[in-house]
């Protein structure tokens, strides 16, 4: 899938799977912060997260710590999912 | 205002089926943390569980409870009631007295029955026979109704808490001269939607816990059951008492639903709000069963609150590494088991530590001792910030 | 006892920002659902996340926590249920595979205490009572021995309940609910088994201040019992404990539901008042559900308040025109009864 789809895609899945209010994809910058500042999400949000790349992409990341690193805003998560996806 | 002593204590864990059993494993290290049995889930294969050492049929028939829509959770809560009157030796008439107050706590219900569960709720066929048995009320309820329990009677969850909130509300409805005597606890049986419900959270580990260790990975589920019958001094005559109840407190993180602040001032507020009601100095505290769950996050806030309060902290351990993490039951557990301590002068170690968290330098007690204790705080830290710290002393 | 005060009720009738109670709302179906504000006060952060049960009880209650209570007490009997099944349905259909946290921490009965707590910083006392038909009332009771304890403390009470597509479902399933249509007060007419479905939230601050109070709550009893008998006359003997021989509560608030195996409580009760006492049903108004007896104190302090009792209310025409007290008898599923008896402040 071409990279800027992928990334339109994401913001679409973020929004519905955290259930984001009042929340546009065209909201959501690409190197917008996820977490603390920006769109300030919070841990159990970052959990949520593991589990969309898991449900959508099949990633299967075991260490939320590690999943942090992947999850610091849409560019990094697009590019772990290049990487890694198997969906 | 009369003081609350406690005349009878039942309880059913991994670790044994009785209060004497319980005693007996706790003094020899004799962990109940295995491979699970009985309970339905696919992660039996990777998770240790504390699971009570009896399936649910046994149970039925052990306690002649073969009643339509009666679940696991019921059935333990029912076994540590028996001997929680049993040991208080109330008879039928004051068990039916309208100032004798059951105050229950669990958190799953009926949610043990997950397919079931997940039966009635999404369609509309025949119904199973548990449908008024999922709610929390209908444990409770079910005790009632086994003993004609006539006096107020009420149900709390608080999640991890609820069972020292339990202890807490029979004391005060006796202080209030709304209850003469009451028995107070909790229960939780093993469910395959808490057990993912945890692992979602990542809090689960897949060893045995190691509560205040450095390298702790999480908790244990358990499951199992404890009530204390508690009674007023003037009342109580010709009657073994094992502890009074002297102190408690009930206050809240409000931090984040499913853990604690940095600072820990839910279970700091909780011990200093016990330690006030029962006019003790921090220095009189003899020992701490702590709520130690071998979560990364309860152990280092609730070392820091218990340094931030005691300054130099008393003997402390957790006794979750040999039943794990008993949700609803666990106040009323641990508070048998800090009861225990002072009945008997003996200090039960926590087991599985070996190396200290390095920004407290913490250490549970490691070993079993013997020692004359006076006075002995049980904590219960639990989901939603809701913190309790119960204080029993020597009589 | 103590004293309510900022009063919040939301419910399937408009009794939020506005109080309208001569126009009412109908069931949809056998169902009574709530009209819900717009929760100005929850930011969209935390709202989204929050499920019926709980959104409705930090709604109700928010206002409320601006004047620091020193502790909350919530009475529900399944609060939460909602994101329970959700929760389970995922463990069902992903077979125990990765699942979604969210739903099970606001799955616990203690979620709407706690989210209350967290959004108000509020660290004093907090506890959830969950006993079912007496839940709201043993939250009362909890209340009551906390201000005894604290006299200048005031707390947040509440006793919240929804009406989720699972519970609705489990009870439907144990044949709770009426087969025929409802449109209000015919509810009472139809000599069926069943009721409406209900869902509510209700939040006071409870203190010992009788200044601008909204009402008193005189007195609370609880009974668990199956004899309609026993329990007329536990309400004599409550009658007779607060009110001098010649005289009766100036209104009866019956909880009658128009389930046909639970009238001969309500019709046993109604022989303990005389022809002074107007007798009021609401449950065409709430609808039936665990916590409802929390609608019935809020709607006690709205007619001692503004002295209006719309007619729709009145089981018997009456001609009563001041209110001082009234007195609430509700049961659940005919085992647990409670009275309240709640006057003007």
């Amino acid at each position: 899938m071409e990279r800027e789809a992928l990334k339109a895609q994401l913001k679409t899945q973020i929004i519905q799977f955290l259930n984001l209010m009042q929340v546009k994809p065209e909201d959501i910058r690409d190197d917008e912060p996820l977490f603390g500042e920006g769109l300030g999400l919070d841990s159990i949000d970052s959990i949520e997260l593991i589990v969309l790349l898991n449900r959508e992409y099949g990633i299967d990341i075991k260490d939320p710590k590690e999943g942090r690193k992947v999850l610091v805003d849409v560019n990094t998560m697009a590019d772990y999912i290049e990487a890694h996806r198997t969906k | 205002m009369s003081r609350i002593f406690v005349t009878g204590l039942g309880i059913i864990t991994a670790v044994g089926h009785s209060v004497e059993a319980n005693r007996d494993s706790l003094s020899k290290e004799i962990s109940g943390i295995t491979k699970a049995q009985f309970l339905s889930t696919k992660y039996t294969a990777s998770l240790p569980f504390g699971e009570v050492k009896i399936s649910t049929d046994e149970l039925k028939n052990k306690l002649n409870a073969c009643e339509k829509g009666v679940t696991r959770t019921s059935l333990l809560a029912l076994h540590a009631l028996a001997e929680a009157i049993s040991s208080s030796k109330l008879n039928t008439d004051e068990l039916r007295a309208q100032e004798t107050a059951l105050i229950g706590a669990d958190t799953v219900g009926g949610m043990c029955l997950t397919d079931e569960l997940h039966h009635d709720a999404n369609t509309r066929e025949q119904g199973s026979e548990y449908l008024a048995s999922y709610d929390c009320g209908s444990v409770t309820l079910y005790l009632q109704s086994k003993y004609d329990i006539k006096g107020i009677s009420n149900t709390i969850n608080t999640a991890c808490s609820s069972s020292a909130n339990a202890i807490m509300y029979g004391a005060r409805l006796i202080h209030h001269g709304l209850a003469k005597r009451a028995i107070v606890g909790g229960c939780d049986s093993l469910a395959k939607f808490t057990v993912n419900g945890f692992n979602a959270l990542h809090i689960l580990s897949d060893e045995p816990c190691r509560p205040f260790d450095e390298n702790r990975k999480g908790l244990n589920l358990g499951e199992g059951a404890a009530f204390l019958v508690l009674e007023r001094e003037e009342d109580i005559t010709n009657k073994h008492v094992y502890a009074e109840l002297s102190g408690y407190c009930n206050s809240n993180d409000a931090f984040h639903p499913s853990s604690l602040s940095e600072n820990g001032d839910g279970p700091f507020l909780a011990m200093k709000g016990a330690l006030e009601s029962a006019k003790l100095s921090n220095g009189e505290i003899d020992y701490i069963n702590a709520h130690g769950t071998g979560t990364e996050n309860n152990d280092e806030v609730e070392s820091r609150a218990m340094m931030r309060l005691f300054g130099d902290v008393p003997l402390f351990a957790s006794t979750k590494a040999y039943t794990g993490h008993t949700l609803g039951a666990a106040g009323a557990v641990e508070a048998v088991y800090s009861i225990l301590s002072l009945v008997h002068g003996e200090v039960y170690p926590g087991i599985n530590f070996e190396k200290a968290i390095p920004s407290t330098g913490l250490k549970p007690v490691t070993a079993y001792q013997k020692k004359k204790l006076y006075h002995v705080m049980s904590n219960s830290f639990g989901f939603g910030g809701n913190c309790s710290s119960l204080i029993f002393s020597r009589v | 006892m103590f004293y309510f005060h900022h009063i919040n009720c939301i419910s399937p009738q408009k009794t939020f920002s506005e109080i309208d109670l001569e126009h009412i709302n109908t069931p949809v179906g056998d169902k009574l659902l709530s009209v819900e504000p717009a929760y100005e006060g929850i930011p969209l952060n935390i709202l989204r996340r929050m499920g019926k049960a709980v959104r409705m009880g930090v709604g109700a209650a928010l206002k409320i926590t601006r004047q620091n209570p020193d502790g909350i007490i919530i009475g529900t009997a399944n609060g939460g249920m909602e994101d329970c099944i959700k929760f389970l349905n995922q463990v069902i259909d992903y077979n125990e595979g990765m699942l979604t946290p969210t739903n099970f921490v606001q799955s616990t009965t203690n979620a709407i205490a706690s989210q209350i707590g967290l959004m108000s910083a509020n660290k004093g006392y907090n506890c959830t009572h969950v006993h079912r038909g007496l839940a709201f009332e043993n939250a009362l009771l909890d209340t009551a021995m906390l201000l005894r304890e604290n006299h200048g403390h005031q707390y947040l009470l509440g006793g919240i309940d929804e009406i989720s597509a699972y519970n609705y479902n489990i009870e439907f399933l144990e044949g709770c609910f009426k087969k025929e249509k409802i449109t209000g007060i015919d509810l009472y007419k139809t000599n069926t088994a069943g009721t409406i479905a209900g869902e509510g939230s209700v939040m006071f601050l409870a203190n010992n201040n009788p200044a601008g109070a909204s009402g008193k709550l005189i007195a609370l009893r609880m009974l668990h019992c199956y004899d309609e008998n026993d329990v007329a006359e536990e309400l004599k003997k409550f009658i007779r404990s607060h009110f001098p021989v010649s005289e009766q509560p100036d209104v009866f608030f019956s909880g009658e539901n128009g389930d046909n195996r639970l009238q001969k409580y309500y019709d046993a009760c109604e022989q303990a008042f005389n022809k002074e006492t107007a007798v009021v049903h609401f449950k065409h108004v709430s609808g039936e559900y665990a916590t409802v007896s929390a609608f019935a104190a809020w709607l006690a302090c709205h007619v001692l308040q503004t002295q209006k009792l719309p007619m729709h209310f009145l089981k018997y025409a009456h001609s009563k025109n001041h209110f001082k007290n009234i007195l609430v008898y509700n049961n659940y599923r005919g085992l647990q009864h409670s009275f309240m008896l709640i006057s003007a402040s």
